[in-house]
């Protein structure tokens, strides 16, 4: 049978590591790790709550996200508004399938799929879900992976829009969804840190 | 403040399961993994915080020429146009996009500056074992700044937006893409070989009492 640290009333410390017997504290009173001094807790706290939170703002910012333009390209004094999927089609017709897919991956693919494994996580934990415990630590380690990836188009804005600036000829804007895009970004990469996965193996200890 | 007690260093908690471990480093296997959801839980150390020292001061070095060196020149109808990394930034801040200019900032330019720099620190404190009172602050600091590095992310997207303007006009790579890739193999190296554990141990055997 094995055992956790925190039946044994071990906590580890989330920023160094080191193990501490944490006694039972009162409301008020907080215990420090003796190494780096930083807050002790057995599991990061109000995990849960955090983690829903953070989903649920980053999904509804999904929406600007997708339906408004992220990238308009002016080229002799014409051009329409790209959205993100827009822009993946027009990259795919344009013989640069490879691109295509690789843009489509990281700015579609990964915050939808980051975003139905943390719910998947969520609901495990909450409703007790009979999923197996070491595919669903998999999901959590493959969205820590990948979530930053999704930078990848904000960054090729910043790019696009400095190279092409040539006043007349061709320039290159951004709109609005690109803020609502960073900020899906960031708020998944919130909610996948609040969430603890150690609370999925706790479901076994009980 | 409670005042936790001390553990024997031969045990250990899983970080992804919390199984309670009792660790047994041999000089034969690279890294421990947790029996139950296989997370890393030790790796062996050799030489590492001269390869992280030596990965950081380079990486420093290189740092000037990759952020203000033109990454991509493009040429269409007789007119020329480049970017760098500090223009990229300084672009989106004049377009009215200051959320996404400091997003920028911070993922691809203050994080791996600081990334580098606490490493430079912290391994320049362990081998000359003089360590001050914010030590600990700067491995915090250090790790946070390492999850926020995005380098890598940013040369994928100089690639993307390459192949995207290909045909639009004529694109060239410039000398802002090799400092930025020899930036980005010192990133890489400076996370790979430092030894967290290792630098808590130190400072936690030599710290002013």
């Amino acid at each position: 049978m094995s055992i956790s640290a925190q039946q044994r009333g071990i906590a580890r410390c989330t920023e160094c590591g080191k193990l501490s017997h944490l006694p039972d504290l009162g409301h008020k009173t907080t215990a420090a790790c003796p190494r780096c001094n930083t807050e002790l807790s057995f599991r990061k706290p109000q995990s849960l709550q955090r983690s829903w939170a953070y989903t649920i703002a980053a999904t509804a910012l999904m929406i600007p996200a997708n339906i408004l333009p992220i990238l308009t390209v002016i080229s002799f004094g014409q051009g329409d508004p790209d959205t993100i999927m827009s822009g993946v089609v027009k990259l795919w017709v344009a013989d640069l399938q490879a691109i295509a897919v690789i843009v489509f991956i990281a700015s579609i693919a990964v915050p939808v799929l980051k975003l139905l494994i943390l719910v998947i996580l969520m609901l495990v934990v909450q409703w007790q879900l009979p999923l197996s415990r070491q595919q669903c630590t998999i999901l959590y380690r493959f969205i820590h992976f990948i979530g930053r990836w999704s930078m990848l188009d904000l960054f090729m804005i910043s790019i696009l829009v400095t190279l092409v600036h040539l006043g007349n000829i061709a320039t290159v804007e951004s709109g609005p969804a690109a803020t609502a895009f960073a900020a899906v970004v960031v708020l998944t990469l919130f909610a996948a840190n609040s969430f603890d996965p150690r609370l999925i193996w706790d479901l076994d200890n009980d | 403040m409670a005042e936790p007690s001390h553990i024997p260093h031969e045990f250990t908690a899983c970080p992804d399961c919390d199984l309670l471990l009792q660790t047994a480093q041999s000089d034969h296997t690279l890294e421990g993994r947790c029996p139950r959801c296989k997370a890393v839980l030790w790796h062996a150390a050799k030489h590492t915080d001269t390869v992280s020292f030596a990965a950081a001061i380079s990486g420093l070095i290189l740092f000037y020429p990759a952020m203000t060196l033109p990454i991509l020149k493009l040429k269409m109808v007789g007119q020329h146009g480049s970017n760098s990394l500090l223009g990229g930034i300084y672009r989106m801040w004049v377009e009215q996009e200051q959320i996404l200019a400091v997003l920028i900032m911070l993922c691809s330019l203050l994080a791996p500056l600081l990334h580098l720099l606490l490493t430079a620190v912290v391994c320049f404190s362990v081998r000359f074992n003089h360590y001050p009172s914010h030590f600990p602050l700067w491995i915090k600091y250090k790790c946070w700044m390492q999850s926020w590095n995005m380098l890598e992310v940013y040369a994928m997207g100089i690639i993307v937006a390459y192949v995207k303007m290909m045909h639009d006009g004529e694109v060239t790579v410039s000398a802002g893409t090799y400092c930025l890739s020899g930036l980005l193999l010192c990133v890489i190296l400076c996370s790979q070989y430092f030894h967290e554990e290792q630098a808590w141990q130190h400072w936690e055997k030599n710290k002013p009492a």
